[in-house]
């Protein structure tokens, strides 16, 4: 019969002694550094210790991808498992850093089981915060906070992308689909971000601080959840995961309506989180332009964007956070070229040269010639990426294109209700009093059309505009044209406002940037 | 409506709002507005979202007095929150097609082709009541912006009225004067008038410069 020895040799046979070989490989095959830092961040997470989390999240783990993942996976939690002690939470906070980099870096390989684990494992940890008895003891650098609110839409967004693109997907792909219709659902979504927000008293709270209420106040109103950081940033941050939801759906109205209690006008910052203040910019902005309240979105876009151009040396580092601010930022100038093309106004001289720099002067000069493409592909680069919250039918091939035709279509009748608009604005620059039927002769229109044109404009330049309170909805309906007009009988009264050239302001600037030029020069 | 006014916005809060149970609730509550000149924009944006998530669930006719309803609260863009929240299919019907182009001619102001239009389909905007009402006060708005004195034919024709004493309604209503053919409206000159906006540097600005020179 078989000798102790052979025995031996064939429990370890060749299958087995594979497993084991193989585990061993992986394990070997992380590098030491990593190990050490999931381990740290495992117990720095214990500890609460924010500053330290801090450091971890902006400065190590970024440093890790560059040099080991760059363009390939993270390891699996397995992998690392045996370095970090058992501990349900931190093996969700792994692995949605894991899910994370993986949509970022290396999503032509994500398929579709890996989209259903990441969702599940949100679940858990939606869930771990959310039905919790008492406040979970758990606290996180308000950075990381926020991208998980952030990735959880994203990955949403890419979801209902994926699903909705019928041509190439295989039987099983299909079946599993069928099989999991509530995974990723816009209810869940909505659910989650509802919750969060609800637990954390979050509304009432800004209500209290904006009517000046002390600290004390605010923590009255917090209840038992609010107080705790954890839960109430994950509300504030929800609010704008709202925000953004409800703007992929095309419900604008809604989208600026949830963030009725943060004072979008201020620069106060909630959250001191740059991303999420570039992102409330991006999606209010566009939702105050679907609505045509084109002064409201210049005001936005402007106030955002001098604010980035002030702090831009803080985005030049490679990180997720960083592409998609700077992505943001190039889409908002190109929503403020369209809107300032539909509403001509004064805006910041920086802004002017920085439109010119980027090549959007050819393009507005192109919407302002009615070039009706050129606004179609203008508002396709900018827009946010619409979803439908439904599935397509199995069979419809083209799905995944409507929700963008969709809102595309209802932004271009916008424009093309305004086609005549810098036609008749270029006329009445020319005059300052014109009878009705003149005017309508140089531009060659009968004068009963001329009429109803001239009507229209006013209609068109006359939108509700943001006055006070805090709610962005709110507004009185204002003239936004430098040119106006009125008609007594036949004759056509013009007024335009003339602004003069600020040699002024102009030099004065020059001369506080040498000097300050002259300052470094010195002090090298 | 003034009852269920408050118990839809008490529905409407929170996760309550994306619930299938009410959609019937906000459907008879579009139908109460349509009967009774009431209008909640947000009631019916969250029908409308509903509908959205549950495609097999919308009524059409319900759509069409939704639109109806945005455009009694002209100039308000209500119209382009509705439309942003349809499919397809549903702007594609012929009904919907109807109250849209209505609502293009509302927007181009060309008032007088909007008055044959609507002659053609008494059956689809009678649904809601005082609709024709509603669109001349957005009329007159429009008209109150744009002139100062305006021919009393003209007048009708946007107003789409033929009738002397309906004419004297609105002039009444919004306190304008007729004078012979022509009506006044209001003086428009102190609104518009030229302005020159000229630079004002003040002290502050160039305190540090003229300081730092010596």
């Amino acid at each position: 019969m078989y000798s102790d020895e052979e025995y031996a040799e064939d429990e370890y046979s060749y299958g087995h002694h594979d497993q084991y070989s193989n585990q061993y490989d992986r394990e070997h095959m992380v590098p030491d550094k990593v190990k050490k830092v999931m381990s740290y961040m495992q117990d720095m997470i214990a500890d609460r210790n924010i500053n330290e989390l801090n450091t971890l999240y902006e400065t190590s783990i970024p440093e890790l991808t560059e040099q080991y993942y760059k363009t390939c996976e993270w390891p699996e939690f397995e992998e690392i498992a045996n370095y970090v002690r058992a501990d349900p939470v931190f093996h969700n906070l792994y692995k949605e850093l894991y899910y994370r980099h993986l949509y970022a870096r290396v999503p032509g390989s994500l398929h579709l089981e890996q989209r259903l684990e990441s969702y599940w494992n949100y679940c858990e940890l939606f869930n771990y915060i959310i039905s919790a008895e008492s406040p979970v003891m758990l606290e996180l650098p308000n950075q990381w906070l926020w991208e998980i609110i952030d990735e959880f839409i994203y990955q949403f967004q890419s979801f209902s992308q994926y699903r909705a693109k019928m041509a190439k997907k295989s039987e099983a792909e299909i079946d599993t689909l069928k099989r999991n219709t509530k995974t990723w659902s816009v209810h869940s979504i909505l659910s989650v971000l509802h919750h969060l927000v609800d637990k954390s008293n979050i509304n009432k709270q800004l209500e209290v601080y904006n009517n000046q209420g002390n600290s004390e106040e605010i923590q009255d109103v917090a209840g038992e959840f609010g107080r705790h950081s954890l839960y109430k940033m994950l509300g504030y941050f929800s609010l704008v995961g709202l925000l953004r939801l409800h703007s992929l759906l095309g419900d604008y109205y809604q989208a600026i309506k949830v963030l009725e209690n943060i004072e979008l006008n201020k620069n106060s910052q909630h959250s001191k989180v740059p991303g999420c203040q570039i992102t409330i910019s991006y999606y209010v902005g566009f939702a105050y332009m679907m609505m045509r309240r084109y002064a409201d979105a210049i005001r936005t876009f402007s106030n955002s964007l001098l604010y980035i151009q002030k702090t831009k040396q803080n985005f030049q580092t490679k990180s997720y956070q960083n592409d998609q601010i700077n992505k943001q930022t190039d889409q908002m100038y190109m929503l403020l070229a369209i809107c300032l093309v539909l509403h001509p106004q004064r805006i910041d001289e920086s802004l002017q040269t920085t439109l010119r720099e980027k090549q959007f002067a050819d393009k507005m000069n192109k919407m302002q010639r009615g070039d009706i493409k050129e606004f179609e592909s203008c508002f396709m680069s900018a827009c946010p990426k619409f979803v439908s919250p439904v599935a397509p039918p199995f069979d419809s091939p083209e799905a995944h294109l409507e929700p963008a035709k969709l809102q595309l279509q209802v932004f271009m009748e916008e424009v093309e209700q305004q086609q005549m608009l810098p036609t008749i604005r270029s006329y009445l620059k020319l005059y300052t009093t014109m009878p009705l039927e003149k005017l309508a002769g140089f531009v060659d229109i009968k004068d009963e059309e001329f009429r109803n044109y001239l009507l229209a404009f006013k209609h068109k330049m006359q939108n509700v505009v943001w006055t006070k309170g805090t709610s962005g909805l709110e507004g009185e309906f204002q003239s936004g044209s430098e040119v106006d007009f009125y008609i007594d009988k036949n004759m056509i009264h013009i007024a335009d406002t003339k602004v003069a050239r600020r040699y002024g302001d102009f030099f004065i600037r020059q001369i506080h940037k040498f000097a300050e030029l002259n300052r470094n020069l010195r002090d090298e | 409506m003034e009852g269920m006014k408050a118990e839809i916005k008490e529905m409407l809060q929170g996760i309550e709002r994306y619930n299938p149970d009410k959609v019937s609730t906000l459907e008879h509550y579009v139908n109460l507005q349509a009967r009774e000149r009431g209008y909640d924009l947000e009631a019916n944006l969250a029908l409308l979202k509903l509908y959205q998530f549950m495609p097999d669930m919308y009524k059409l006719d319900v759509v069409a007095q939704i639109l109806l309803l945005s455009l009694t609260n002209l100039p308000h863009t209500d119209i382009v929150l509705c439309k942003a929240m349809l499919t397809q299919d549903i702007l594609h019907d012929d009904k919907i097609k109807t109250i849209l182009y209505l609502s293009e001619l509302l927007e181009m102001c060309q008032f007088k082709t909007f008055w044959e239009e609507i002659n053609k389909h008494q059956a689809l905007t009678g649904c809601v009541v005082g609709f024709e009402d509603a669109i001349r006060k957005f009329v007159c708005h429009v008209i109150s912006i744009t002139y100062q004195t305006i021919e009393d034919k003209v007048l009708r024709e946007l107003l789409g009225l033929v009738d002397e004493n309906a004419i004297r309604k609105w002039t009444d209503l919004y306190g304008w004067n007729i004078d012979g053919s022509f009506v006044y409206l209001a003086s428009q000159e102190e609104i518009i008038k030229t302005r020159n906006i000229t630079e004002k540097v003040d002290l502050e600005s160039v305190a540090s410069i003229m300081a730092s020179c010596y």
